[in-house]
């Protein structure tokens, strides 16, 4: 029972084909109606799945036993999008103290120099896919963090793909959107104790943010506000 | 005594993924009550676990502990409700909630989910890691201990199982 062969069907649903695989999955498609309608039945299944399935909070009471467990100081909710305004809004002192001193954070330099050898040698993508099934396991195999990936195409930031980009000597996902000519990178990192703020390295717009689970930091030569509108639907758009 | 560290640790692995881990608890339990035991033992677990290591996976790691936590509460509390022997019975589940409540639910949410609570253990933890936690399927086969041909298998007949429960099968 257990090697009975599933269809490709199933690991084309789940992103675990690689790129040739998937290239010649999509032949496959066009030429057989079966197997299109067998695909069409796997991904409305998954969509009823998922649609019933709502995220779900632990308890009060068991949340309140577990960070006692831990010794957990107080909670704090979690940083919504009015804080990130305020955060936003607070964005020109940082940008100074950033821009003053260059360099002075290797984390956002090693991200601003990802970026601009991304956008240099015209290969921003090491996968490419606007489907956030496909990216998200290729980065999730490649990087110990997985990398939340949104899709944020209604909001006018088509996803364009994902590539590794190396912080610290660690591998971490970085996420890249489009807006017209313009690309937008998201690179999520392991909370840390950096906050959050906007800043211009090396002539591009840098905002960083984080939630509850995560830092991110986002670079793009969108121009500012652009970049923020970008920022908050990222947020809004971010499970809680 | 459990020492700061991996208080810490805790902190930052288990605490930002714990609405998960409940969520996950609750699909392999069926029941608030034993979800909300079974994270609690997952938690005591894992404050020990990390006072070793850190894990590179904090929320892959924490969910895994969750399903062993739930595999070893179930066959404490509720023996009858955990058939977990051998793949020779995956496809029975004699001792699962009666798939034909599936049918007669009133809307479409408690139709889905009591179609997959009625699905056989392997073959719902595996659909729930997948579908609902979104693992790939190395992640599925390493929280599951089962060889990822194992994975897609049962990937693919619990999907079988749920489309016609849901009338959605050829």
């Amino acid at each position: 029972m257990s090697d009975q062969a599933p269809s490709r069907a199933h690991a084309a649903l789940d992103g675990e084909l690689d790129v040739s695989q998937r290239l010649a999955f999509e032949e496959e498609l066009r030429r057989s109606p079966e197997l299109a309608a067998e695909y069409e039945r796997l991904r409305a299944l998954r969509r009823t799945i998922r649609e019933h399935a709502p995220r779900e909070a632990a308890p009060e009471r068991l949340r309140a036993r577990i960070e006692a467990l831990a010794g957990a100081p107080p909670r704090r909710a979690a940083p919504r999008w009015p804080a990130l305004a305020a955060g936003l809004a607070a964005a020109a002192a940082l940008a100074g103290y950033w821009a003053g001193r260059s360099g002075g954070d290797p984390e956002l330099a090693a991200l601003v120099a990802g970026y601009q050898r991304a956008a240099l040698s015209g290969q921003p993508i090491d996968v490419a896919s606007s489907d956030r099934h496909t990216v998200k396991p290729w980065l999730a195999a490649r990087a110990p963090l997985g990398a939340l990936v949104l899709d944020l195409a209604e909001d006018g930031f088509p996803l364009v793909g994902g590539r590794i980009d190396i912080v610290d000597a660690r591998p971490v996902p970085t996420l890249v959107y489009r807006r017209r000519e313009h690309l937008i990178s998201v690179t999520e990192l392991p909370l840390a104790g950096a906050g959050g703020g906007a800043a211009t390295l090396e002539g591009y717009h840098v905002v960083r943010w984080r939630d509850r689970e995560r830092a991110y930091v986002a670079i793009s030569d969108l121009d500012a506000s652009e970049l923020q509108a970008f920022v908050a639907d990222f947020d809004k758009r971010t499970p809680r | 005594m459990t020492s700061e560290t991996a208080r810490l640790r805790f902190r930052e692995v288990v605490l930002p993924h714990l609405d998960d881990g409940y969520r996950l608890a609750k699909w392999l339990s069926g029941a608030e009550a034993d979800a909300e035991d079974i994270v609690q033992d997952a938690a005591m677990r894992a404050l020990a676990a990390l006072e070793g290591a850190t894990p590179l996976k904090p929320r892959a790691w924490w969910l895994a502990v969750v399903r062993n936590a739930a595999l070893t509460y179930m066959a404490r509390r509720r023996p009858k409700a955990l058939r977990y022997v051998a793949d020779l019975d995956e496809d029975v589940a004699e001792d699962a909630p009666d798939p034909e409540a599936a049918l007669i639910a009133r809307d479409e949410g408690e139709r889905v989910r009591r179609a997959i609570a009625s699905l056989p253990s392997p073959l719902r933890e595996t659909l729930v890691l997948r579908e609902i936690e979104e693992f790939d399927y190395r992640a599925i086969a390493e929280a599951t201990e089962a060889p990822i041909g194992t994975v897609m298998s049962r990937l693919a007949r619990a999907r079988a199982a749920l489309a016609k429960l849901l009338g959605k099968a050829p």
